[in-house]
């Protein structure tokens, strides 16, 4: 087998003043979204690779933790969460930014923990918009009245519209976040800007919640909206203790299940578009290859990987699912095959910790963000252009 | 006509002749006071062929004890009467050398006495009495004789006939047993030997001895090959007759000069072990047995006070502790033990002392080391629990080695605890020393080279403190550097296999492309299904190393950090690594973060994060890192690191890296160029005498002179080489090579730029004053003048490092005086410790090259007396330490700081002359006031080779 040495990025882009905390790509335009630890917000195209503009988003004391867009969220939308305690949504006009946020979630989070958008398969999407999954599984409909009656029990705003997940074709969409307290992992409606829900939910002696007890602050969070649950939305979280959860948004007040791959901190849960598996890392030398079954709801461990130096900040798996990328604290990238879990190249650029990689929609890009205030652009593996 | 005369005289002298032939023995006595007294008058007038005749037989027959008894009194018998005194000795003189040394007198004598002796008790009190008298006449006849006497007189050749003499009369009665007078015959023969030896001419006594013996002992060897009993020697006659002709030298101290002898005589003639100890034996085993004081003179003095090379040493630990024949080449035990225990016990308790360390040459160190070391190779570990607390001096001697900053000493500590382990427990050895292993230990610790010889300076200051250490982590640096190398070509050549295979990139991605092509379907078919598409993923290469990862360290705040975070040893090691770097940027941050970085430095432990036999680099970059420091910022460091010299949180490893540090950061501050505006203001401090060059240049060049740095041992540095680059000559050119980016601003070219040398005067007193300051006080873990006192040493050559960096500078005169008052202190002048010593005597020079003489000649006419006390304290302390150290290093070094005081001495009174000069045209008042100054100078200060100082 003949050994290529590693690429090196096609592009770097430069114009942080500061380390750069997260990148995020426009779902359809060629757009790049980056925020830096100094509260920047900067747009930048990919084709020029050229900052388009910079906006400060979030006081320079605090900046930017995590920035994101998603096609449910609206083509000239992306969100960014601070560590002010809040997560502003704005609007992107003629390439910039708007001056004032069009909304602002006052999380009063002030923690590590970067936000999640719903993610969801494309099919689940148009099967979405079709309509079609509702009756295909009546036992779970059980449940989904069970929750729905505790959800009223406690807060009786709207739950029907949360939950259902035909309804986000519609432009309704949900980020989650660690909440005010960070055990807790709070989900919040976008387009009213209200909290609906936590989880645990908060019991009523206000004794803490036996689920996360003793797993400490909530480090990762995942949303996202698996096919087999009719739409409705399930959250993993990742905690101090290494121990990951999985928990069903019908049922707040126990995890579906829960395990624990790392001995550190989880620090990254990425699932694959498909939601039926992911990769989570940590500040323990280990990357981590999950399948999830929704029918028992249960999380397995598919692969796991050590590594030399230990410490991953982000993950990202390809939308097309073949391959997925860490950024370590060792200010290497690392590709993995995504099926297989072999590695398939160790990335050499940043001179300083690596934040965040992410994946273009289109699988042609990948981006990572640095310490060093840099954003590299990498091409690797380009899928085949579909005919 | 004198001929016939000679011819009557001749006839009358036979007839004399006969005439004395009829005397009888007792008549002898009168009958030659005539011949010397009566007829010396009329002898001296005839020819010597006639005297011959005349009285020449007379002498020869009669009984050679006689004759001497009656000769000997008249060698230096000054008459006042009317003889001529210079015939009668010429005669007595002629006689004895007749009778004696070419007559074999000394053969005659034992024959007389044999004939004498009667085997009566009775006679044989008064025999005694009258050998022991002739014996002293005998051997003090070359004291007599007068320096005009002829050369067979002298002692040297008068004594090696009469040895001779003896060996043969020793000779003869060994083949002749049966007479009963041999007693007699050795002890006046015993007697002889030790009055020799009284005269201090034991060395050609035993010249002739030794080999005598040594001889016979070979015979005997050779004769009874392989099998060699004590009773061969016991019955052999001439070990009997030796044996009590050495038993009748009962003078101890004619024996102890014997057995010197003896060894050194076995040591030139190469005897080998068994033989050795069979002459030995054969001389002294009598002796040994039935005289205590030879016997200790064997064992305490040979083994304690006197240094034998060390195979003399194996021969006396054989024949008087071990007490058995050796085997062929090994020291052999035998039955008796207790004699080695004792010996054992007896030397460990010396060699254990912390005083002995201190007070001993180095030579006898090495000798008693190496023969407890011998002895402890011939103990079982049984023995070893017999002895009451060998164990216990053993372990204090070694430890209090292991700390000593002598290589040689802590070598001698590692081969007794290798022995003593080996004791212990012969299969696990401890090595304490990397360097050697085996077992066969170098018991003369290579000081035989050096005995004699120029001293081959293994263990100066220098050596330890800068030099080697530094080269050696140097070749460390180069060694880790080629193995970089390496791993580079390894890598390189691995790329460069890559790029064979596969030079172009595109390639590879097409084939991944077509085969994701062909997987497509699959992969749009069933998604969850983990099919083989995923092979067309190829991984690129995969090499990773952490080379870039040590590069992360931008900010010295953040090298502080890592070096508190004492957890993380990577950080900690990149951190140390990269520190210098940063520091010799010198940024902003540096001013105020200089003291933490210096406390954080100083706290870390290099042996903690590193890796064994790599500590020594980042041991070195600590050490250029706190350099560097104090060359950048060196007040704002110093007050950090004069703190911790004396703190309680430092352990001694620190303190002496702090003094070391700071040493080093003042000879590069020292040599540091700088571009500085020149300051005018500088030149009247310095007297008008004073050049810019040292005064100990030579002054009528035309380009300044360079002193030649040279390495090595820094007494030798002390020489004056010098060197400087000529002229070019008129008609010789050099293009410039140099390229400029402009013109250089024309104002700063000509007048204001000065290349200052030397930066260092300016920090000397931040150096040294608050070190100096509290040196004294004994603190809690700090004891500079008792237990620690390599930091004192280390601490006064810091200070004398310093005083040198300063030379010729107005700082130095003013801190010379604190320095040197310092170095008075009877606790540190006069330390036990060599070590201390050397360091004093280095910054008592320093100090004399420092101190500008004109600044000298400005005290003396002021009237300041505490320099030139100081200076002539140096002087005769110097003197002091020249005439009675025990150290070598110590002597040399104090002679070259002689020598310094004296060029000073002379530089002083040149610009005394010249002051004086200058002065007595300009003012009155100082002119009155110089003589006196001029009369305590020459009294108190500086004693001059010549004194041309005149006013």
């Amino acid at each position: 087998m003949s050994k290529r040495p590693p690429p090196d990025p096609v592009a770097v882009l430069r114009g942080h003043r500061h380390s750069v905390m997260d990148v995020s790509f426009h779902p359809s335009k060629s757009l790049l979204f980056t925020g830096s630890a100094d509260g920047e917000l900067r747009i930048w195209d990919t084709l020029q690779h050229r900052a388009v503009s910079s906006a400060w988003a979030h006081s320079r004391a605090h900046g930017v933790l995590a920035v994101a867009a998603s096609p449910w969220l609206g083509e000239n939308k992306i969100i960014s969460q601070g560590r002010d305690g809040t997560v502003k949504c704005w609007d992107i006009e003629d390439g910039g930014l708007s001056r004032d946020p069009l909304l602002i979630l006052n999380t009063s989070a002030y923690h590590f923990c970067n936000f999640s958008l719903v993610k969801k398969p494309k099919t689940s999407l148009i099967k979405d918009a079709g309509g079609q999954s509702e009756d295909s599984n009546e036992p779970d409909a059980g449940d989904t009245r069970d929750v729905q009656s505790t959800d009223e029990s406690e807060s009786s705003v709207d739950d029907s519209g949360l939950l259902q997940g035909r309804d986000h074709a519609e432009g309704t969409t949900y980020v989650a976040v660690a909440g005010e307290q960070p055990t807790e992992v709070e989900v919040w409606d976008l387009n009213t800007g209200d909290k609906i829900i936590q989880l645990p939910q908060a019991s009523p002696d206000n004794s803490p919640n036996d689920a996360t007890k003793g797993r400490g602050m909530c480090m990762a969070v995942q949303l996202f909206c698996p096919p087999e649950s009719q739409g409705f939305l399930q959250v993993l979280a990742g905690y101090e203790d290494g121990s990951t959860l999985l928990w069903d948004i019908r049922n707040a007040k126990i995890p579906l299940t829960s395990v624990k791959f790392h001995s550190e901190p989880v620090l990254s849960l990425s699932v694959a578009s498909s939601c039926d598996g992911g990769i989570s890392a940590g500040a323990d030398d280990k990357i981590v290859m999950y399948n999830l079954n929704h029918s028992t709801g249960s999380c397995t461990m598919r692969k796991e990987i050590t590594l030399e130096r230990p410490g991953v900040s982000g993950t990202s798996i390809r939308p097309d699912g073949k391959i997925a990328a860490t950024a370590g604290w060792d200010h290497r990238v690392r590709v993995y095959n995504y099926r297989k879990g072999n590695a398939l190249a160790i990335l050499k650029y940043h001179r300083a910790t690596c934040n965040a990689v992410s994946y273009s929609p289109d699988c042609e890009l990948m981006a990572s963000a640095s310490d060093d205030a840099t954003v590299a652009l990498w091409k690797l593996y380009p899928p085949q252009k579909s005919l | 006509m004198t001929e016939m005369i000679g011819w009557r005289l001749s006839t009358e002298g036979l007839r004399f002749q006969r005439l004395l032939g009829f005397c009888c023995l007792a008549s002898f006595i009168k009958i030659h006071f005539f011949c010397l007294y009566v007829a010396s008058d009329w002898l001296s007038c005839f020819p010597i062929s006639v005297k011959k005749h005349l009285y020449d037989v007379f002498f020869l027959d009669g009984p050679v004890i006689e004759v001497v008894q009656v000769l000997v009194p008249f060698l230096h018998r000054v008459e006042n009467g009317g003889f001529d005194t210079n015939s009668v000795q010429t005669n007595v003189e002629r006689l004895l050398i007749l009778c004696l040394l070419e007559n074999a007198g000394l053969i005659k004598i034992t024959k007389e006495i044999g004939d004498s002796y009667q085997g009566d008790i009775s006679r044989n009190g008064s025999l005694k009495s009258l050998l022991s008298r002739l014996s002293q006449i005998l051997t003090s006849i070359p004291d007599k004789a007068r320096l005009k006497s002829p050369p067979l007189l002298s002692s040297h050749l008068y004594f090696k006939h009469i040895t001779d003499q003896l060996l043969q009369i020793l000779d003869d009665r060994a083949s002749c047993t049966e007479a009963n007078s041999t007693v007699i015959v050795l002890s006046f023969v015993g007697e002889i030997f030790s009055r020799i030896c009284r005269r201090g001419l034991s060395d050609l006594l035993l010249s002739r001895v030794t080999p005598h013996v040594l001889a016979h002992v070979r015979r005997l060897l050779n004769s009874k090959m392989g099998s060699i009993e004590m009773e061969t020697f016991q019955l052999d006659p001439t070990p009997q007759i030796w044996s009590k002709t050495m038993k009748a030298v009962t003078d101890p101290y004619a024996v102890e000069k014997m057995a010197e002898q003896v060894l050194h005589q076995l040591y030139a003639e190469h005897a080998s072990d068994v033989e050795a100890f069979w002459t030995i034996w054969t001389l002294f085993h009598r002796n040994v047995i039935h005289q205590a004081s030879v016997r200790s003179i064997f064992v305490d003095k040979f083994l304690l006070w006197k240094v034998f090379p060390i195979r003399c040493l194996r021969w006396i630990l054989q024949f008087s502790v071990l007490e058995c024949p050796p085997l062929t080449n090994t020291l052999a035990k035998g039955d008796v033990v207790q004699g080695l225990l004792e010996t054992t016990q007896r030397l460990a308790s010396v060699w254990s002392k912390g005083e002995f360390l201190q007070s001993v040459p180095f030579e006898q160190q090495a000798y008693i080391t190496a023969a407890l070391g011998l002895c402890l190779e011939n103990m079982s570990r049984e023995e070893l629990d017999r002895t009451k607390d060998v164990m216990h001096s053993i372990l204090q001697g070694v430890s209090c080695r292991l700390e000593n900053p002598g290589d040689l000493v802590r070598k001698m500590a590692s081969s007794i605890a290798f022995m003593f382990s080996k004791v212990i427990d012969p299969k696990n050895p401890l090595y304490l020393d990397d360097s050697f292993t085996g077992n066969a230990i170098d018991w003369e610790f290579g000081l035989q080279t050096a005995v004699g010889g120029v001293p081959s300076v293994t263990n100066t200051m220098e050596s330890e403190d800068g030099e080697t250490k530094t080269s050696a982590s140097l070749t460390e640096v180069n060694g880790s550097s080629r193995r970089d190398k390496e791993k580079k070509n390894r890598k390189s050549k691995n790329i460069s296999d890559f790029v064979l295979a596969d030079p172009d990139e595109i390639v590879d991605l097409a084939t991944l492309n077509c085969e994701t092509e062909s997987d497509k379907d699959d992969d749009n078919a069933s998604v969850s299904s983990d099919n083989s598409s995923v092979t067309s993923l190829e991984p690129y290469d995969l090499l990773d190393d952490d080379k870039d990862l040590g590069k992360q360290f931008t900010h010295l705040v953040d090298v502080v950090g890592a070096l508190r975070k004492t957890d993380d040893v990577d950080g900690v090691e990149k951190a140390i690594f990269v520190a210098e770097k940063l520091v010799r940027a010198s940024p902003d941050e540096l001013t105020h973060i200089a003291g933490d970085l210096a406390r954080t430095l100083i706290q870390v432990r290099c042996s903690d994060i590193t890796i064994e036999g790599e500590e020594d680099s980042a041991e070195e970059k600590r050490q250029r890192a706190l350099i560097a420091l104090l060359v950048t910022r060196p007040f704002e460091s110093l007050e950090t690191l004069n703190s911790s010299l004396y703190s309680p949180n430092v352990d001694v490893s620190q303190r002496i890296m702090i003094l070391d540090v700071m040493a080093e950061a003042a000879r590069e501050l020292a040599n540091s160029k700088t571009l500085k505006p020149k300051d005018d203001s500088r030149g009247p401090l310095i007297s008008s005498i004073s050049d810019p060059q040292p005064w100990y240049l030579p002054s009528n060049a035309s380009t300044p002179w360079k002193k030649v740095s040279e390495t090595g041992s820094f007494h030798l540095n002390w020489a004056n080489r010098f060197e400087r680059e000529l002229q070019s000559k008129p008609g010789q050119t050099k293009k410039g090579k140099s390229r400029r980016w402009s013109l250089k601003p024309a104002d700063r070219d000509q007048n204001s730029t000065d290349w200052s040398q030397n930066r260092f005067p300016l920090y000397a007193a931040a150096f040294m004053l608050p070190a100096m300051k509290e040196f004294d006080k004994k603190r809690h873990g700090v004891d500079l003048l008792g237990r620690d006192f390599i930091v004192l040493g280390k601490l006064v050559h810091m200070l004398g490092v310093c005083m040198q960096c300063a030379s010729m500078h107005p700082e130095a005169s003013v801190l010379a005086i604190s320095l040197l008052d310092m170095l008075q202190r009877r606790e540190v002048c006069n330390h036990p410790e060599a070590y201390v010593r050397r360091a004093v005597l280095f910054a008592a020079s320093s100090v004399l090259v420092a101190l500008n003489p004109s600044y000298i000649v400005s005290t003396l006419v002021e009237g300041n007396l505490d320099l030139s006390r100081a200076l002539e304290w140096i002087r005769t302390w110097a003197l002091q330490i020249a005439d009675s150290d025990i150290d070598r290093d110590c002597y040399t070094m104090a002679l070259s700081c002689l020598q310094l005081h004296a060029e000073m001495a002379l530089q002083t009174s040149r610009a005394l002359e010249s002051t004086g000069g200058s002065s007595g045209s300009s003012t009155g008042s100082v002119n009155i006031s110089l003589p006196s100054v001029i009369s305590k100078l020459t009294s108190i200060n500086i004693k001059l080779p010549s004194s041309n100082v005149h006013l």
